[in-house]
């Protein structure tokens, strides 16, 4: 009945490294506790997010992905909106928004905003789509944790949401002045945004990286019986089960 | 576990990778090798993390001036050329009566990337002088300020839409001016700033 926390500091070693987690805020090494999903688990010291695990993670990452690349086109060339003031008519896409900031001579901004908006969005979601793709056909390909560090880095640098809110602030300083007509376009950036915000939130990088980490694993010990002559089926537990024959 | 007397990582001679949180054995000081599970280079802390934040907000600080009192639009009205720097901008809102959209600009474009600079100056400030108070605030803080350095961006968006919708040729244009790149500047700094600053020197110092 002894309920008495421990006084004696156990040694460095004792820690079992597969036992803990770290706070990547403020480096608080803590116990591993299973997360359910619904679930959030917070750093007691600095309050950062530790594991947050989503519900048919791969399944709506994939999904959300692909729903984004089929609208970025339309959301990208077609018209957003169109001006009319005066008898004038004048419409605009976000590519010739690009185009026409290069040809003043603000190439850096023109880049800038071309990077942000068109560029790392499109990369993201392709990344997005490959990474779930191949979780979900459980293809573990060597290339799959650089996809993986590619999104990771990339994450803050697409900025669609920052553009649909400057869409909202030129519509209300232009309502004045000239009747709006909203375009094709718009509507596909509407839903491009969303599927692009709900992919992001979607993904649960722990449970990624874990798949793609016993995946690996599972490579490396289907080699081993490639080398030595054994048949494999590539189901994982039949795998083991002749592996062990 | 929790009362063992070892409270972080780098105490139990672990470290974190830094992009996919996978804990490493770390024996040495520096030259930690690369991570087993995604192949980044491990490291305690993110390397020569004081002196790129310091770097990064002084120039953020230097560019904040020319981005804010130059002008950064140019709308050509009837052959009448209209400079406005983003102070003018907002207060045009504010007499028009749009107070709501002036307040989004003025927090966005000025009060955004000036609490940047002031809060990443402050924090730095405090790992050198070692306070060692209000370390969870401060964490905290540091987080607003990751999320919020995208959104300065705002401005600029608006003035590129603004210049391919507002293209009646002869009678109304709009394009970027000088201040532009210089805000870009800002944005981009601090927000690199963000990323090379390691949070847990706040809980070292």
């Amino acid at each position: 009945m002894n309920s008495e926390a421990p006084t004696t500091t156990p040694a460095v070693a004792d820690i079992d490294i597969n036992q803990v987690i770290a706070c990547p805020d403020c480096d608080l090494l803590l116990e591993k506790i299973p997360v359910a999903t619904g679930e959030k688990l917070c750093c007691p010291r600095c309050g950062e997010t530790l594991r947050e695990p989503k519900t048919d993670s791969i399944n709506r990452t994939l999904a959300l992905a692909l729903t984004g690349l089929l609208l970025f086109p339309f959301a990208i060339f077609m018209p957003i909106m169109t001006l009319n003031t005066m008898g004038l008519e004048n419409s605009g896409n976000i590519f010739d928004e690009v185009i026409m900031t290069w040809d003043t001579g603000y190439r850096f901004i023109a880049l800038i905003v071309a990077l942000t908006t068109i560029i790392f969005p499109l990369i993201k979601l392709l990344l997005l789509f490959l990474i779930s793709l191949s979780l979900k056909f459980k293809r573990y390909h060597n290339s799959l944790r650089l996809l993986m560090r590619s999104y990771i880095h990339l994450d803050e640098w697409g900025m669609l949401e920052v553009f649909m809110i400057g869409i909202l602030v030129t519509i209300i300083k232009m309502h004045h002045m000239a009747t709006i007509q909203y375009d094709v376009g718009l509507f596909c950036f509407i839903g491009l945004l969303a599927a692009a915000l709900g992919s992001s939130l979607m993904m649960d990088k722990d449970e990624f990286w874990k798949l793609i980490e016993n995946g690996e694993r599972r490579n490396q010990r289907h080699r081993g019986a490639e080398a030595e002559g054994t048949k494999f089926c590539s189901n994982t537990d039949f795998l083991e089960q002749v592996a062990k024959k | 576990m929790i009362n063992s007397g070892v409270t972080t990582a780098k105490e139990a001679g672990l470290a974190l990778c830094h992009d996919c949180h996978k804990l490493v054995p770390a024996t040495g000081k520096s030259a930690l090798g690369t991570c087993p599970r995604c192949g980044a280079a491990i490291h305690l802390r993110k390397p020569n993390s004081l002196n790129r934040s310091w770097a990064l907000v002084l120039a953020a600080l230097i560019l904040y001036f020319p981005a804010n009192f130059l002008p950064i639009m140019l709308v050509d009205f009837m052959g009448s050329p209209d400079l406005s720097t983003i102070m003018d901008g907002i207060i045009y809102f504010f007499q028009e009566g749009s107070y709501g959209i002036g307040a989004v600009i003025l927090t966005a474009s000025i009060l955004v990337p000036c609490f940047k600079i002031i809060c990443l100056i402050l924090i730095l400030l405090s790992i050198h002088f070692r306070w060692r108070s209000w370390l969870r605030h401060k964490t905290i803080l540091f987080r607003i300020i990751e999320f919020i350095g995208r959104w300065s961006m705002l401005d600029i968006f608006v003035i590129a839409l603004l210049h391919v919708l507002v293209n009646f040729e002869g009678l109304t244009t709009i394009t970027a001016a000088p201040a532009a790149p210089y805000f870009v500047g800002v944005v981009l700094c601090t927000m690199f700033a963000a990323i090379t600053f390691d949070p847990r020197l706040l809980w070292d110092a």
